[in-house]
């Protein structure tokens, strides 16, 4: 079964799938998000807070977060093995973007729970 | 994909072979373009994240700061940055609609992969120019 492929067994195939099934949820929140910009027309500050405030928007922009961080690791992954040929500067740019894609994610979740 | 004129030098091991990694002398198909701009935007955009961030949590913070991000993005400087990322997002969104497609074994073969390629740049040019008619001017 496909999902099988998201287990440690095949890493290979874990990233090819995840990287794909974590795009199509973003393209999908990113097509409501469009629709819902189209519809509600937010203009002020109060339109604006009420547009993003419904809990399952927020749930929605949480799960396409936590997508994004998975998706862009292993984009820049592949993308800093290919272009990084020195294993000492990859590894630093590595865990680099580990933090960042980390502390946004810890970002977004505070201002998520605020608003 | 290569450069047909490059030298081979395998018959003597002492030289040092053409790696060939210069990308000017590479002359590009479309369906290479849409695939190493699929690179380029997805890293611009990863990049962007902090930028994008600091614009949401002002938005959201009170109505002076949300007017700040307002007038923010009346310069042209703003408009110009806020336009290629959009750019980077539209094309990294068709392209990756177009690889999703031949991930299900649709359009593989290389007449109908050329013809997706055009159409991944012109919808995502398309994207941008109703964005720029919509909100810059």
């Amino acid at each position: 079964m496909l999902l099988s492929l998201l287990t440690k067994r095949y890493p290979g195939m874990r990233a090819w799938l995840t990287q794909r099934l974590t795009g199509l949820l973003m393209a999908i929140y990113s097509v409501v998000l469009l629709i819902r910009v189209l519809v509600l027309t937010p203009s002020s500050y109060d339109d604006w807070l009420a547009f993003s405030r419904p809990w399952w928007w927020r749930l929605a922009t949480l799960i396409f977060w936590v997508s994004l961080s998975s998706h862009a690791w292993l984009g820049v992954r592949d993308v800093l093995k290919d272009y990084v040929p020195n294993v000492k500067i990859r590894m630093v740019l590595l865990k680099l973007v580990v933090l960042a894609l980390w502390v946004y994610l810890v970002w977004i979740t505070l201002l998520l729970c605020n608003l | 994909m290569m450069n047909s004129n490059r030298k081979v030098q395998s018959t003597n091991p002492k030289k040092v072979r053409p790696k060939n990694l210069n990308l000017f002398t590479i002359r590009m198909p479309i369906n290479a373009l849409v695939s190493i701009l699929h690179r380029v935007t997805g890293c611009a955009l990863f990049l962007a994240l902090p930028l994008l961030l600091v614009t949401f949590q002002l938005s959201i913070s009170s109505a002076s700061k949300f007017q700040l991000v307002q007038d923010l993005m009346h310069s042209p400087i703003a408009k110009l940055i806020v336009l290629g990322l959009a750019w980077s997002f539209f094309h990294h969104f068709f392209a990756g609609i177009r690889h999703l497609a031949m991930d299900v074994h649709w359009a593989t073969t290389l007449i109908k992969a050329r013809y997706t390629s055009k159409v991944v740049f012109v919808l995502g040019g398309l994207a941008t120019l109703l964005l720029a008619i919509s909100w810059v001017f």
